[in-house]
């Protein structure tokens, strides 16, 4: 069934979306597209039906929180599951993100367990909703 | 060309003989050339103050900028350099350390498929005691080389992750190029000030608070940016502290 998950990955360095990318295909999702900041990103989430959203939050352009805010305030993308993957640490910066909506929160560097422990937890909370 | 107090004193002999003969637009326009000549006395004085205020505080605010940058984010910088080095050491010796080990697991698969080729050829060759050795040596090489792809598949993701560095130093690097271009701006400002040309576009008297919905970038040791977490353990305690809460 994993396999038919369809993932955003949106980060400024390519280097860090091609990690995440393989990371994705290495759990079995092979559905994944890339953008660079919010600005690319937020039509190609109107535009296409993507199940699980994946972004920096300090980027040129968008940045991941305005991402974030802008898909929630999306009546057809609200529900939709937003891990924020960033190297961005201040408390203030966590609470702010959870509190527009922010499925999950995972610090840069990261593994892969972590990274495939908070999917799975996002995934499986998205089955049950 | 006359004297001021020439002008003056016919002005005023201007001022007073429209006053006796009781001529009203006279008087006013004897009164007017003479406010006027006041007024071109001052004006190049009036300018003169204000160019120098002006450069005055032109030049503060280039050195209270100066003052900062040299007191404060230079010193950050070197800090976040340092950090890079850093990052960009362990990364590589991460890596290395990943190599190293992927290296006896590659070489085992070899010598086992190397071994149980020798059983096979054997069986060819009819040396039926070596050939006879084939279903065990078969079976211990792919137990192991199962499990030894399991590893190998594991450090190649882990190589994978180690790569995340330059994200994080390109982060760091990136902050660093942004105060040496504001440097660079200052020190410009502050020569053509000290050479008597007029500056404009000294807007960022004082440094801009950082601003953290934009991004902060990467944390580095011994430069705060206020409260910030330790790590991803921290993370996950304070989103379930503030699930708990709601």
């Amino acid at each position: 069934m994993s396999s038919t998950v369809k993932f955003l990955v949106v980060d400024d360095f390519s280097t860090m979306r091609r990690i995440v990318k393989n990371l994705l295909q290495e759990l079995g999702y092979n559905d994944i597209t890339e953008a660079d900041d919010g600005n690319t990103a937020l039509p190609l989430l109107k535009a296409g039906s993507f199940d699980v959203l994946i972004t920096d939050w300090n980027m040129p352009g968008m940045p991941g929180i305005d991402l974030l805010k802008a898909v929630r305030a999306d009546a057809k993308l609200a529900k939709l599951p937003v891990l924020m993957l960033t190297a961005e640490a201040k408390r203030e910066q966590i609470v702010e993100a959870v509190q527009a909506g922010a499925s999950g929160y995972v610090i840069k560097p990261f593994t892969a367990v972590t990274l495939k422990e908070k999917l799975d937890k996002m995934l499986a909370a998205r089955a049950a909703a | 060309m006359s004297s001021d107090p020439e002008r003056f004193r016919a002005q005023v002999a201007a001022l007073q003989s429209a006053l006796d003969a009781g001529d009203a637009a006279g008087f006013r326009h004897a009164f007017e050339a003479l406010c006027g000549q006041m007024d071109a006395g001052l004006l190049p004085e009036l300018k003169r103050i204000t160019a120098t205020a002006q450069s005055a505080l032109a030049r503060f605010s280039a050195e209270a900028r100066l003052d900062v940058l040299a007191g404060h984010e230079v010193p950050d910088a070197r800090k976040r350099l340092t950090h890079v080095v850093k990052l960009t050491d362990e990364a590589a010796h991460r890596t290395m350390d990943l190599v190293d080990s992927c290296g006896p697991l590659v070489d085992e698969a070899s010598r086992g498929s190397a071994m149980l080729l020798e059983s096979w050829d054997s069986y060819g060759e009819r040396d039926l005691a070596v050939a006879a050795l084939w279903p065990e040596r078969a079976a211990t090489f792919l137990h192991r080389t199962r499990a030894d792809s399991e590893l190998l598949r594991a450090n190649l993701s882990e190589l994978l992750v180690a790569q995340g560095y330059q994200d994080i130093t390109g982060q760091i690097i990136r902050s660093v190029i942004a105060l040496v271009d504001e440097l660079e701006k200052v020190l410009g400002k502050l020569v053509c000030i000290a050479d008597g040309h007029e500056v404009t576009g000294m807007q960022r008297a004082l440094p801009s608070q950082p601003d953290w919905q934009r991004g902060l970038g990467p944390q580095i040791a011994g430069i705060s940016n206020g409260d910030a977490v330790s790590g991803q353990d921290d993370i996950d305690a304070l989103l379930s502290q503030m699930a708990a809460d709601k």
